[in-house]
């Protein structure tokens, strides 16, 4: 086989936010019926990536090219016009409209909206194996149908290249197959793909080539028949160290978080995204729990936090007196009450009221409890002083306490939750990626209080994507792989290759 | 799970929308017919009764319809009251200096202009839907007064009337009707009662009754078949994904809602030019606009429910003007018979909370029906309200709403 003409050609993208280079001199090249993934880490500037080449970003440097000519996208209906059509990972669909509304709505004039664009509509359910009727609402369908609507919608549109951002995220492994089966036979009538990932087992599924992302720019393209998980594994997270930390040992035997024999089920219910899930956290010991997003690291923390409830086991924590006391069927008030601080993995939805003042955001999860509240009455004066300490002491970066969350950068707004967090004498810290999207500055504050506090006495539950951190800070390592514990590392000899390697289950096949 | 059957989907369809409108309508004239036997009120389903509520729903038909558009493209409209005032006045108006189809068009346009205020409020400002619909209505009864004031006063004599005005001339199908007549007079059971209702819908019809009721199909054409209304519904579901296609939100929520109000405003005219109905009065509207919007939810925001929710409050209307309150009572009567349908059907659906409550209604309707003769007069022109709160309350379970509707939309936010 002889090597087809390149159909996109990256060359030297660049592009810049405020404070953060996104992606720098990124290269990348797909050639004409092939499946390209583009794999990385969380944060590594695949989004980005692709918003640019939908047209949704424009680069700040470097060119684009489709079919050989340089174009310029400045509109996701430029990108369609050069054949260019996205599945995005959330869905852009409306659920009250039948499968058919969705596909025709903004492209009524290229097939009409009569017999034409049903004939187009079957031919193109055919192809991706879409068997609904297309007068079915879209809210009837299921996730993997709906992903399919997702790719007739763009194939309506004409396109021949197709991104697929991250599409196993929200499917089942069965789901996945067939999804890749539709993928393979497409690829047979000469559509090309980019597809997302970050699961490499995946991408070594399907691919034909991989571009690996790390920190905003192109590490290399390899051949994915050629390299082993391990390998790619080590080129995502890249292999440096981090860097050394002073490890005096300030673990206790005194438990403060006892997980036992947990279970979640699904809210369809017939998996389980958590299962047999038992760990237990020490006065003064962070343990970080590493794993790929999505294998049930998120469930665990909910359910620890009472947000979700556990379908079996159960979930411990020391009281003021130190022995165990049974959470499980308690509140997420009344479990923070009992002493659990928790940093949200995702401060807007969770951590923060964007569009009230920071004293404001400082009573949340406070409510009850002194000094903001008297328990029934909220303290606005307590408030806005007890704020005022924890932009002093937490360098907050902020004009004053009657500012607007939401004007905050991303650090400074993490540094106040962390502040709020640890403020309520916790006995036990549940931190979900702490340094996500944050700047380097607030990212070493933010570790040096968790230290510090975890000198004093602090246990410490921490997620985290970012291997150096999980390593650097951890005294254990847990690894999650499907909603299961499968194995534990110790930070000081582990390096974060190894991590990578055991969080995709890469271990067991290239060891 | 992966492979869904096709055939589950098929079979979970419901019947044609015609078809259980076709069905609904024979439940409602029989439980009609067989109310007005047992209870010997023949003026259930009297001509009269019919003629009137053709009359009394026409304006709570328009608001709906005005409701419609605009909900369909996620504004939500409590506004139409005062686009009807709006309208009402614009139609006296028009119609006193230009004959009846003047009054119609200034009618129209001045419902149109308080929609386009509201489309500036809702859409440009993003101001909340329900602030801005009161403040309408506000206005509008401010303005009508102002401007009757102004321009009436000085003709009729007084500022909450206008002089008299044009009205539309109305036709019958004389032969339909005559026959039609004949056969309710014979007093046969079931087929008088059907031939009474038949023909009051075809005596003494106004164009503008035949206008209204041609919107119906008409909107449902233009919003389910064609380009246009695609687009307006998918911003009243998704405006994000609308946007990201290609759509101008911004544009067709304007359309929709400019529309909304020119359907209001005609409600508004309706009230004015019609044979029978009063010039322009303070206060004629008297809640319509929220009755239409009734109507419409109670229609699960589709044509054909409103239709039916607009027959139900002309008819509860026309009833209580007509026959007064032994006719009400006899309705409750009616009511009950009704009930029970639902509750059999309700029991074979084993919706067993459901069929409880529903006996509980009907024993309630019963009671008041066997311990009156008589309703306190002062509650019985307040009919179409009380169907407007228990109707609404009973219908409110499984409404389709649009989902984006009242939210906010600015351009290029996400979600």
């Amino acid at each position: 086989m002889t090597e087809p003409e390149p159909v996109v050609e990256l060359t030297g993208i660049t592009k810049r936010f405020p404070g953060v280079v996104a992606n720098s001199d990124v290269h990348l090249t797909v050639r004409a019926g092939e499946v390209h993934a583009v794999c990385g880490e969380n944060g590594a500037g695949k989004s980005t990536l692709m918003k640019i080449l939908y047209g949704m970003q424009q680069p700040d440097e470097g060119t684009i090219s489709v079919g050989g000519e340089v174009v310029e996208l400045r509109n996701p209906q430029d990108a369609i016009k050069a054949g260019i059509g996205m599945v995005h990972q959330h869905f852009m669909l409306a659920d009250n409209l039948t499968v058919r509304e969705n596909v025709l709505l903004g492209a009524e004039g290229l097939y009409g909206m009569g017999r034409k664009a049903r004939a187009k509509l079957a031919e193109l359910s055919d192809r991706t194996g879409l068997h609904v009727d297309p007068d079915t609402l879209v809210e009837n369908l299921g996730v993997a149908d709906r992903q399919r609507v997702e790719i007739v919608k763009v194939l309506f549109r004409g396109a021949r290249i197709v991104i697929l951002d991250e599409p196993t995220a929200v499917l089942v492994p069965q789901e996945v197959d067939a999804l890749f089966e539709t993928v393979r036979s497409m690829q047979a009538d000469g559509y090309t793909f980019l597809f997302i990932s970050h699961k490499l087992d995946e991408v070594r599924a399907i691919a034909d080539e991989v571009t690996v992302i790390r920190r905003g720019t192109t590490v290399g393209t390899v051949d994915p028949k050629e390299v082993t998980s391990r390998q790619l594994a080590e080129m995502m997270v890249g292999s440096e160290l981090p860097s050394p930390e002073t490890r005096e040992s300030t673990v206790t035997d005194r438990p403060v978080l006892r997980v036992s024999e947990l279970r979640l089920d699904a809210d369809d219910g017939d998996r389980s995204v958590l299962d047999d899930v038992s760990l237990t956290v020490r006065a003064g010991e962070i343990v970080g729990i590493a794993g790929v997003e999505g294998n049930g690291q998120t469930e665990l923390v909910e359910t620890v936090m009472g947000m979700r409830k556990a379908s079996a086991g159960t979930v411990e924590l020391a009281s003021s007196g130190g022995e165990l006391r049974d959470i499980t069927r308690l509140g997420t008030l009344a479990r923070r009450e009992a002493g659990i601080g928790y940093i949200a993995e995702d401060r807007h939805r969770h951590g923060l009221l964007l569009r009230q003042p920071l004293w404001s955001n400082r009573i949340l999860g406070y409510q009850t409890r002194e000094p903001v509240s008297s328990g029934r009455l909220i303290n606005p004066a307590a408030a806005r002083q007890d704020t005022e300490r924890v932009v002093e002491e937490y360098d907050v970066r902020t004009p004053g306490v009657e500012v607007l969350a939401g004007a905050l950068s991303g650090g400074n707004q993490q540094k106040l939750i962390v502040g709020r967090e640890l403020s309520g004498e916790p006995v036990l810290l549940i931190a979900a990626h702490p340094t996500r999207g944050v700047d380097v500055g607030a990212q070493a504050l933010i570790w040096e209080q968790m230290r510090a506090a975890r000198h004093n006495g602090l246990a410490v539950l921490l997620v985290s994507a970012d291997l150096d951190e999980l390593i650097g800070l951890s005294d254990t390592i847990r690894v999650m792989l499907r909603g299961r514990l499968v194995s534990e590392a110790d930070p000081a000899t582990v390096t974060p290759t190894e991590l990578g390697s055991a969080m995709t289950g890469a271990g067991e096949e290239a060891a | 799970m992966e492979k869904p059957d096709p055939t589950v989907t098929t079979s979970k369809r419901r019947l044609p929308g015609w078809a259980r409108g076709a069905l609904w309508a024979v439940v409602a004239i029989g439980v009609l017919s067989t109310a007005s036997y047992l209870t010997d009120m023949p003026i259930l389903t009297s001509s009269d009764t019919s003629q009137t509520a053709l009359r009394l729903g026409l304006p709570i038909l328009l608001a709906a319809i005005g409701g419609l558009w605009a909900e369909r493209a996620g504004v939500m409209n409590i506004g139409l009251e005062g686009m009807m005032i709006l309208g009402t006045w614009g139609s006296a108006w028009g119609a006193y200096y230009g004959g009846v189809w003047v009054g119609l068009a200034a009618g129209i346009l001045f419902g149109l202009l308080g929609g386009l205020l509201h489309a500036v409020a809702v859409v440009t400002f993003n101001v909340n839907h329900i602030v801005s619909g009161v403040a309408i209505n506000l206005l509008g009864l401010g303005v009508a007064q102002y401007l009757a004031t102004l321009v009436f006063e000085p003709i009729s004599g007084n500022p909450r009337e206008s002089p008299p005005v044009a009205k539309f001339d109305t036709y019958s199908a004389t032969f339909l009707s005559d026959w039609l007549g004949a056969l309710e007079d014979e007093q046969r059971v079931v087929l008088s009662d059907v031939a009474g209702l038949l023909r009051g819908l075809v005596t003494h019809v106004s164009p503008l009754a035949m206008i209204a009721l041609l919107l119906v199909p008409a909107s449902y054409f233009i919003l389910w078949r064609t380009r246009f209304g695609l687009r307006l519904r998918s911003c009243g579901e998704s405006p994000v994904a609308a946007e990201s296609l290609g759509v101008n939100v911004y544009l067709h929520k304007y359309i929709a809602v400019a529309a909304s109000g020119g359907f209001a405003g005609m409600g508004g005219a309706s009230l004015v030019l019609l044979e029978g109905g009063a010039d322009y009065l303070e206060n004629q509207v008297n809640g319509r606009g929220y009755i239409g919007l009734a109507a419409m939810i109670f229609g699960n925001y589709r044509p054909s429910g409103l239709l039916g929710g607009a027959a139900l409050f002309g008819y509860a209307d026309g009833l209580q003007l007509s026959g007064g309150g032994a006719a009400v009572l006899a309705l409750c009567y009616g009511a009950v018979l009704l009930l029970a349908i639902i509750v059999v059907l309700q029991l074979i659906r084993r919706h067993w909370w459901a069929a409880a409550g529903g006996v509980a209604g009907a024993a309630v309707l019963y009671w008041i029906y066997w311990t009156n003769d008589e309703l306190p007069s002062d509650l019985i022109p307040y009919t179409p309200h009380f169907v407007t709160i228990i109707v609404l309350a009973v219908a409110a379970q499984r409404l389709r709403v649009p989902k984006a509707i009242g939210q906010q939309y600015r351009r290029g936010e996400d979600t």
